[in-house]
């Protein structure tokens, strides 16, 4: 993108009233951002007992909005948590993180590779191929 | 789970088994959706299992004696190895209950198992979700310039933002707007289809984080609340809500979306903007825009600053490949016929070049629904030869049903082959699409403001057309795009399309200018301004229909008509039909009157279709047949409910377009009742019973609707190579009809009718039969409405066959019937049918029975059309609605409108009817007045009974009569020019009160404003003016000899003896106007007296 140059040139001050990504609602209470892959979603609630939800039980503290996908009022998706090493907020995508019992943030199990179960380790060999690509830069792929 | 040991009673199948567990883990409120879905998990997962039992073996086995593997307890990990740890969820005891179920151990231990999986599945399927759309905006070159935009908003009152498909303006910028806290947003698109899916759209992306915020609003449906902070709405909605509130209160931000389409509400709505702007300086105002012509909406906007975004489209190779010299030469012989031949190379091309295991399909922009059925028919029969293509049409006379197949998915090796018309440049976006096939013609209105013609012809598109249809190719991967055109006519093409405001009439949009105060439209301000023949066309027009004045200021019909969202003419109709208490079946058929026929058009294929359209036909015309198949199917529904779907399927009725038309019904009718031509809807006489089960019903009705927003969304079905035939059955479309709704059984269309109207009131409306005078009214009202729409047949259409039916109208000979219409098929309704009968016959063209059609449209494709015409009597139309009358001396000649000629014989009849007309016009003017002032008092029903009581009488005269067209030189040499004695007769306060006088231009002399007595040239009776005959008047029985004009007069005069016998007192009052002052030369004496009394006085002295 880019401003003609031949048109009026933009102004960059007069910003002044206006708030930038701070939505006024009660609702969301936060923007949650994983610190591996970027992806950003606003949460509600942070804690292992998110209000209005009976189906279900969190084993960690989460990053948890209600989902967005479905009408159901009290069905929850959770973003994401702390690693329970570094403490790094990260997405639950498995190119970010893993929860085996506790959060780990993938470059962290990665270091503590051989600490984990066989069947943990087969898995994330057969992910590394696909590994290579972070979410944020991937091109929108279908045909 | 060890399946060998395991309880084999517990049957998994079964019910009862489920319900247990169900009652012990899904705890809430019955979902059955949510436990279906489990279920249907858990059987994936047994099976999956079965499958892999080495895999299985590891679940839940504690006795495992393989001790080696070492769980680090440095990262405080479990000690063996289970799928269960890998989930973050877990599943809460139920709460204790004496009632518990029982259930075996291990088979609860499965399905806690299985439970755990299917949470961690679905939260694993929503993040997917999540993540893909966050990637997918972040990804979108629009994601790039959020700072730029917003920094541009703050300091500008109005940005342009130009970005080409793709660029993900329409979706982002709202967006952005509403994050950086704006809110009073309201963003216009063209379409109304484009503000429902983007308000949906928007909310799904915001991740629903805005709530209520987002909606949108069209012409019948709002999903607005107080909670709205952006709403999406059409173009002319907005204009509608300028045209109440000026200022735009309600609004902070407006974003005008698709500014370059240039639509007529479009051009006008930034017109209206740009004088807002001063008045309102905190009102923001984005345009957002192709890349198309921005430097014409930044100057018009003071230089406004643009913002520009690259669109992200795909590279796409074009290749021309232009029909060849011989082959346009052979086509020439048969103009109407496409030449499918072009368009087969490409698809013979395509197999040949891309193996079909590489998927892409194929759109191919034509120019009308002709050219594609041409093409269809023969790219068919490729296709059953190959099996590769499925073949769909695309145009907007197809059922909604049909236009959705091109959403649908091909099996794999099988391509879509779409042959669209430019609906799919802009309107419908098809995904897929990897092969662009574009003709470079397209079909588009155009308008001759001095026939008021509207015009479809076929042009070369414009370059800006042109890439648009490429870029179809280019959404989802490179495409290939084929033009049949020399890259030397793309360059010669124009680089922009006719805007709208170019080549439509512009009645209603001079109506709105006027009624919002904006002053005279032909000063206005435009971004381009129109020709302004077509506005002087549009002001002459409103005048003449009587909605401006002589000033040009609006008329109190006027003001009603710039709020009807319709053509002037149905609006008349409307206030018209109320006037005669015919509001219902007026509000019925202008409604259907405003929408696309529901008719569809019906394939040769189908005579069962035509069959059973058959008892809805009306034979006195179209708008009448609109009205029975209207009233029909509300009496289908309102009995038999849902099935009025399969009713419309098996008479070709597309039955969105009867959504469409009552929606449309109920808000006339509701603006007639804001202007108290129309009684407020009648209390419904309720006991507390019928109260309730109304209720209750209300209530269930809402429950469905609130069940299908949420459940919604078509899912996609792969097609079949069959669902590409040509006109496939109607047994096969009801198959699949119903095997798309069985699932759901519930037709939402019929749950969202009975929710937005009245049924009880419907049903009654629409139940009840008109009688044959309610009938004939009705006919005059539109009559009156659709005047001078009037087309006259030929005089040898009797001896012609039935299709070949010709017609004029006063600018356009030699016009045809629509084949949908119903004079098209039974032409034998519109014969002057006497002949041998009363001495009339052929040769001489007498007849009592001449009859006239009056059309709601003209419409010129391969020929010039009529569409939806009534037919009337020809006489007393042109008698009651003519603008200008001239008659010869003894009014046997008499000429309407300057183009038809009408003779009777019988002067004395002549004379009738023409007396008769007179009144019956004078009466009705003043009683429509009086409907239409506000302040002023409601017409008497008496009044008003005895004009319908005169009208049907009138309807009810006969004499025979000739009527025939003028020809072009009788047309020159027509009057008898300004008279240099005035040859006036010597009768004064003739026509209650008016002045007869001399006529300036056509001679003779002005009677009314319409009338013009003997100015007509003759060459036999220049006497006949001032030759007495005998006569005796029928309502006061005076007998003696008059000229015409005298008998006109008197019989004029004598019509209040028709009304109760009145004090002489009394009618000197009424009739003062026709008194003057008579001084009796025999008697000596004097007196006031009307001039029949002159007369009757004078014959005392004989």
């Amino acid at each position: 993108m880019y401003l003609r140059g031949s048109l009026k040139v933009l102004t960059t001050t007069a910003l002044g009233d206006l708030k930038m990504d701070s939505p006024k609602e009660p609702q969301p209470t936060g923007e949650f951002k994983c610190q591996l892959c970027g992806l950003t979603a606003p949460y509600m609630y942070y804690g292992q007992k998110p209000p209005n939800t009976r189906s279900v039980e969190l084993l960690e503290d989460c990053y948890v909005m209600k989902d967005p996908f479905t009408p159901d009022k009290e069905k929850i998706l959770i973003l994401g948590s702390l690693c329970s090493l570094c403490g790094l907020s990260v997405c639950v995508g498995a190119e970010c993180s893993l929860f085996y019992s506790k959060r780990f943030c993938l470059p962290c199990m990665n270091e503590n590779l051989q600490a984990f179960p066989l069947e943990i380790q087969e898995d994330m060999d057969k992910r590394k191929p696909q590994q290579k690509s972070f979410p944020g830069k991937k091109m929108d792929t279908r045909t | 789970m060890e399946p060998e040991p395991g309880p084999s009673r517990w049957a998994w199948d079964c019910p009862v088994a489920r319900r247990r567990l169900e009652e012990l883990y899904f705890p809430r409120r019955a979902c059955p959706e949510e436990t279906r879905s489990f279920w249907a998990f858990f059987e994936r997962l047994r099976r999956f299992q079965s499958r892999r039992p080495e895999r299985e073996a590891a679940w839940d086995d504690d006795d495992d004696d393989d001790e080696d593997r070492p769980p680090s307890r440095r990262l405080g990990l479990p000690r063996r190895y289970h799928p269960r740890h890998r989930v973050n969820l877990a599943v809460p005891k139920p709460e204790p209950s004496p009632s518990r179920p029982w259930v075996p151990r291990e088979a609860l231990q499965e399905f806690l198992d299985a439970l755990l999986l299917y949470l961690d599945f679905e939260q694993k399927r929503s993040f997917a979700k999540l993540a893909k759309l966050q990637r997918e905006r972040q990804a979108l070159p629009i994601a790039r310039a959020r700072r730029q935009l917003l920094q541009a908003v703050a300091g500008n009152q109005v940005v342009v933002v130009a970005g080409d498909t793709g660029c993900g303006k329409s979706t982002q910028v709202p967006q952005f707007l509403l994050a950086a806290g704006y809110r009073r947003v309201a963003c216009t698109q063209p379409r109304r289809i484009a503000c429902v899916s983007l308000a949906k759209r928007v909310a799904f992306e915001s991740l629903q984080q805005y709530g209520d915020q987002v909606g949108y609003q069209i012409r019948f449906e709002s999903s607005r609340s107080p909670a709205t902070s952006i709403v999406f709405l059409t173009e002319g909605l907005l204009l509608r809500q300028a045209q109440r509130e000026p200022a735009l209160p309600a609004y902070g931000v407006i974003i005008a979306d698709e500014v370059h389409e240039r639509h007529l509400h479009g051009d006008f709505l930034l017109g209206v903007l740009r004088r807002l702007l001063p008045a309102r300086p905190d009102l923001k105002l984005v345009l957002m825009s192709a890349t198309i012509n921005i430097r014409l909406f930044s100057d018009y906007f003071g230089g406004a600053p643009v913002l520009q975004v690259p669109g992200r489209i795909f590279p796409i190779s074009v290749i021309y490949e232009p029909i060849p010299k011989e082959e346009v030469a052979a086509a020439a012989g048969k103009p109407e016929r496409l030449d499918p031949r072009p368009y087969l190379r490409v698809l013979q091309a395509i197999d040949h070049k891309y193996p079909p295991e590489e998927r892409g399909d194929l759109l191919v922009f034509l120019s009308g629904v002709a050219e594609i059925g041409a093409v269809q028919e023969a790219a068919q029969v490729y296709a059953t030869q190959t099996q590769r293509w499925i073949v769909l049409p695309l145009h907007s006379t197809l059922s909604v049903s049909e236009q959705d197949k091109v959403f649908d998915v091909p099996p794999p090796g099988v391509r879509k082959c779409i042959l669209a018309t430019n609906i799919a440049e802009t309107s419908v976006t098809i995904d897929g699409v990897r092969f662009v096939l574009d003709s470079g013609k397209v079909k588009e209105m155009s308008y001759d403001p001095q026939g008021k013609l509207q015009r479809l012809q076929e042009f070369w598109i414009s370059r800006a057309s042109a890439e648009q249809r490429k870029g179809r190719a280019g959404r989802t991967g490179p495409g290939v795009c084929y033009r049949l055109y020399a890259e030397s006519d793309y360059d010669a093409f124009p680089p922009y399309p006719v805007p709208e405001i170019q080549r439509v009439a512009l009645d209603a949009l001079v109506l709105q200018v006027k009624s919002m105060g904006l002053g005279d439209p032909r000063t206005f301000p435009f971004l381009e301004p129109p020709p302004s023949a077509s506005l002087e066309t549009a002001v002459r027009y409103l005048r003449d229909q009587g909605a401006l004045d002589e000033a040009e200021e609006l008329t109190p019909i006027g003001t009603l008509l710039a709020q009807l969202p319709v053509d002037v003419v149905v609006g008349k109709m409307l206030v018209l039909g109320a006037l005669f208490g015919l509001a219902e079946p007026t509000l019925t058929v202008a409604a259907a009157l405003s929408v696309q026929s529901p008719f569809l058009r019906l394939s040769n294929a189908n005579p069962d279709c035509a069959t059973a359209r058959r008892p809805l036909e009306s034979p006195h015309g179209d708008p009448l047949t609109l009205l029975n198949a209207f009233n029909e199917w509300v009496q289908v529904k309102s009995e038999r409910g849902g099935s009025s779907r399969k009713w419309c399927r098996r008479r070709g009725l597309e039955e969105h377009r009867l959504y469409e038309a009552a929606n449309l019904r109920r808000q006339f009718q509701e603006l007639l009742r804001d202007h108290r031509l129309l009684e407020a809807a009648p209390s419904r006489p309720s006991d507390s019973y019928s109260r309730q089960s109304r209720h209750r019903e209300r209530r269930e009705l809402h429950r469905l609707w609130r069940h299908h927003t949420e459940t919604q969304g078509r899912k996609r079905k792969v097609l079949r190579l069959q669902d590409g035939t040509a006109g496939s059955s109607g047994e096969e479309e009801e198959g699949a009809g119903a095997r798309e709704h069985g699932e759901r059984s519930v037709d939402i269309q019929d749950v969202k009718f009975k929710l937005r109207h009245d049924m009880d009131e419907l049903q009654a409306v629409s139940g009840s039969v008109l009688s044959p005078s309610q009938l004939a009214l009705l006919k005059l009202v539109l009559c009156r409405g659709l005047y001078p729409q009037l087309a006259v047949p030929d005089a040898l259409n009797n001896s012609r066959k039935d299709s070949d039916q010709i017609f004029h109208t006063k600018s356009k000979q030699g016009v045809v019937l629509h084949p949908s219409c119903v004079f098209a098929t039974s032409p034998e309704l519109l014969h002057a049918k006497e002949g041998k009968e009363r001495g009339g016959t052929k040769e001489d063209g007498l007849s009592r029975h001449h009859q006239l059609l009056a059309f709601v449209s003209l419409l010129e494709t391969t020929k010039p059309y009529l569409v939806n015409c009534i037919r009337v009597p020809a006489l007393q139309a042109l008698l009651l609605f003519s603008r200008s009358l001239d008659t010869n001396a003894d009014c046997t000649r008499l000429v309407a409108d300057g183009w038809l000629e009408l003779t009777l014989p019988d002067a004395a009849a002549a004379l009738r009817f023409l007396a008769a007309a007179l009144q019956l016009r004078a009466s009705w003017e003043k009683l429509l007045d009086q409907q239409l002032d506000p302040g002023g008092d409601e017409p008497s029903s008496r009044d008003l009974s005895a004009l319908k009581r005169g009208l049907l009488e009138f309807l009810g005269m006969e004499a025979p009569y000739r009527l025939r067209q003028l020809t072009g030189l009788e047309k020159q040499a027509l009057y008898v020019g300004p008279q240099t004695v005035p040859a006036a007769p010597h009768l004064p306060g003739l026509f209650q009160g008016t002045e007869l006088k001399p006529d300036e231009v056509k001679g003779g002399h002005r009677v009314t404003e319409f009338l013009t007595y003997n100015c007509l040239a003759t060459d036999t009776d220049l006497y006949s003016e001032c030759l007495r005959t005998f006569w005796t008047c029928p309502h006061c029985g005076l007998h003696m000899p008059f000229t015409p004009l005298e008998r006109m007069c008197h019989e004029s005069a004598c019509q209040p003896t028709e009304a109760p016998p009145e004090e002489e007192a009394g009618s000197s009052s009424k009739t003062s106007a026709l008194h003057r002052l008579y001084h009796c030369d025999i008697c000596q004496q004097d007196f006031t007296l009307t001039p029949t009394d002159i007369l009757r006085h004078k014959k005392q002295h004989q």
